[in-house]
């Protein structure tokens, strides 16, 4: 009899202790997703202590990853998401995404429009953007006299036999198509033939093409110009601040990381305030300057490292997507045709 | 005789190995090179097509193949060059010298190739040693633009192949029969007759071995191409590894594969044709 009644006590201790964890998970806790390294600890605490909210880390290596746990949780188990561009357009497909509640996210306008309206949340209903990362170039004066303003200087004359670039085929092929004034997700394969012969005059040029630490070529001397990473653009003016960087004049091609609310967060009201205390300028300024990406929150311009922080002056910007399958292999053949004319 | 018989299916897994894992894919590629790309970038499906062979002649891809066997080529020959007299002259060393100079030409491959290549980097590199010591004699007024051009693919390439030259030659000149070249020299030869017509013609198929060990690795060796050259020098072999990765077109891949090995295969008979050698040392 004793037992039974012991059982039954510890029966309902179990019950109470369950109730109250998920009454936790339901007010107390956020879980955030998202790959290692996104967040500054600070950052995290400093929300905890304001709000009596615990921030939950928890990681993932791709954004595939991400993708399928969610659809498998049906858009539950996680409170916010960090991930990149492309995924984020195939969550908002897939309906695992909510809107963003701009009565809680007061501080929406903080977001720098120019990476506003892309693609995958053309209404900017959805997201909110983490960071960019943004190709650019950077030159050395003390090599050259040209005066680099965009991409439509890398094929000045002077630049004979130095000037580094990254190996990614779309990219190289969209700045060709910026030059010219048209998309870097051009469809049409006259047009993106077109591109092919302009890119075979740029060949003369081209002094090497490689994507692990192309930076070091500004520094050793066999470049004086180079279309660099943003981790490569960080380091190299890290070793050398009297390097000119270039945000060219016919716009920028980038990748965005974006902040989202998964379509069934358990603690969806924490979510929206943890979107709105990161769009604080201090906080926004904090994490950037951690992630070393570029600023995406207009309001902490003034706040990050001003090598983050993209001028004013630009105003356009794109985010290369999947193209059909011919102007895929239009885009590859013009890579290779190029390439081969680079060794001659 | 019957022992002898079952000792011979001790080397059976051997046989097996090679059949499932060298003749296998062989057999596999072959029959990838006549599928079809599906276009998306996943994969293919198997309906017979020549188009992959066809598309070929495109000027951009024919280059491709001129460019790997122009560098294969002139790597070969620089080899060659430089192997032979040092095989020679090694084999005539002392005991104790030809020891002393296998082991230097060994210790080398203790090291990563890869990191001996960034080595060549930071010799040719324009604020590298080469440069900087040549400024500073007095010789230059500017660096030299050597890295990232061809002449750098070549000196990289040579030097990656060169061991596989000189031992091959060593091996062949080492074994040589000096009583015949004396018996050469007796009979009135000068020495460069008795050179020409006994010990070159007895040590041709070892410097045969050695052209065969050079010039169908360096058909291959695309990333010398890549690391030194910049990514600028197209190889076939880079060209099958973009169409793999990037390009996603296995069929197309399969065809440049394919091609590759045949033109290789008819290249190393055609030496063989050449130069009337029946057996190569070390190889066959």
């Amino acid at each position: 009899m004793k037992k039974k009644v012991f059982a039954i006590a510890l029966a309902a201790a179990a019950a109470l202790t369950m109730t109250t964890a998920v009454h936790a998970e339901d007010n107390d806790e956020l879980v955030l997703f998202t790959w290692e390294a996104m967040f500054p600890q600070e950052v995290l605490d400093a929300f905890t202590e304001q709000t009596g909210v615990k921030v939950i880390y928890s990681n993932f290596d791709t954004d595939e990853t991400m993708l399928e746990k969610l659809a498998q949780a049906e858009g539950g188990d996680y409170d916010v998401i960090v991930a990149d561009d492309y995924i984020i357009e195939q969550a908002v497909q897939a309906g695992l995404v909510s809107e963003i509640d701009r009565d809680v996210v007061t501080n929406f306008g903080n977001i720098n429009p120019l990476y506003q309206g892309q693609f995958y949340d053309p209404e900017d209903k959805y997201t909110v953007p983490y960071g960019a990362g943004i190709p650019l170039i950077v030159y050395d004066p003390t090599l050259t006299d040209v005066e680099i303003k965009g991409y439509s200087d890398l094929w000045n004359p002077e630049l004979a036999d130095s000037v580094a670039i990254t190996a990614n085929y779309r990219v190289i092929n969209g700045i060709t198509l910026l030059s010219m004034g048209k998309s870097m997700n051009e469809e049409d394969v006259s047009v993106i033939e077109e591109a092919g012969q302009k890119l075979l005059e740029l060949a003369p040029n081209i002094r090497l093409i490689q994507d692990d630490n192309t930076q070091d070529s500004l520094l050793n001397g066999e470049a004086s110009a180079a279309f660099l990473y943003t981790s490569q653009v960080t380091s190299v003016l890290a070793e050398n601040p009297d390097l000119e960087v270039v945000y060219p004049e016919e716009g920028l091609g980038f990748g965005i990381m974006g902040a989202f609310v998964p379509s069934a967060a358990p603690n969806a009201k924490a979510a929206m305030e943890f979107l709105n205390y990161l769009l604080e300028p201090e906080v926004f300024a904090q994490c950037m300057d951690y992630i070393g990406y570029y600023n995406t929150c207009s309001a902490a311009d003034d706040l990050v490292n001003p090598d983050l922080v993209v001028p004013d002056s630009v105003t356009k910007g794109e985010i290369i997507q999947n193209v059909s399958a011919e102007a895929d292999e239009a885009y590859n053949k013009n890579w290779t045709e190029f390439k081969a004319a680079c060794g001659q | 005789m019957k022992k002898k018989n079952r000792w011979g299916l001790c080397v059976a897994p051997l046989y097996l190995f090679t059949l499932l894992f060298v003749l296998g894919p062989m057999i596999y590629m072959v029959a990838i090179s006549f599928a079809v790309d599906n276009g998306d970038g996943h994969g293919f499906f198997w309906q017979f097509t020549v188009e992959n062979y066809t598309k070929m002649t495109d000027p951009v891809y024919l280059q491709c193949f001129t460019q790997s066997f122009r560098l294969a080529f002139s790597t070969t020959l620089l080899v060659m060059l430089l192997g032979y007299p040092f095989g020679y002259f090694m084999a005539k060393l002392s005991e104790r010298g030809k020891k002393t100079m296998m082991f230097l030409i060994m210790v080398p491959f203790w090291t990563s190739s890869l990191l001996r290549l960034y080595g060549w980097i930071i010799i040719l590199q324009a604020k590298g040693v080469m440069n900087g010591v040549l400024m500073k004699l007095g010789i230059l007024e500017r660096p030299l633009k050597i890295l990232y051009s061809y002449p750098a693919v070549l000196i990289g390439m040579v030097y990656a192949l060169l061991p596989f030259m000189i031992l091959a030659v060593y091996s062949s000149v080492e074994k040589m029969d000096w009583s015949l070249v004396e018996a050469a020299r007796d009979l009135g030869a000068s020495p460069a007759r008795a050179f020409l017509t006994v010990t070159f013609k007895l040590t041709l198929p070892g410097l045969l071995s050695g052209v065969i060990l050079t010039f169908v690795p360096s058909m291959g060796l695309f990333f010398i191409a890549d690391i030194l050259g910049g990514n600028k020098i197209v190889l076939v072999g880079s060209l099958i590894q973009d169409q793999l990765t990037r390009g996603s077109n296995w069929p197309f891949a399969a065809a440049l594969a394919v091609i590759l090995t045949v033109l290789t295969s008819l290249m190393i008979f055609l030496y063989r044709k050449i130069t009337h050698v029946k057996d190569l040392e070390g190889i066959f």
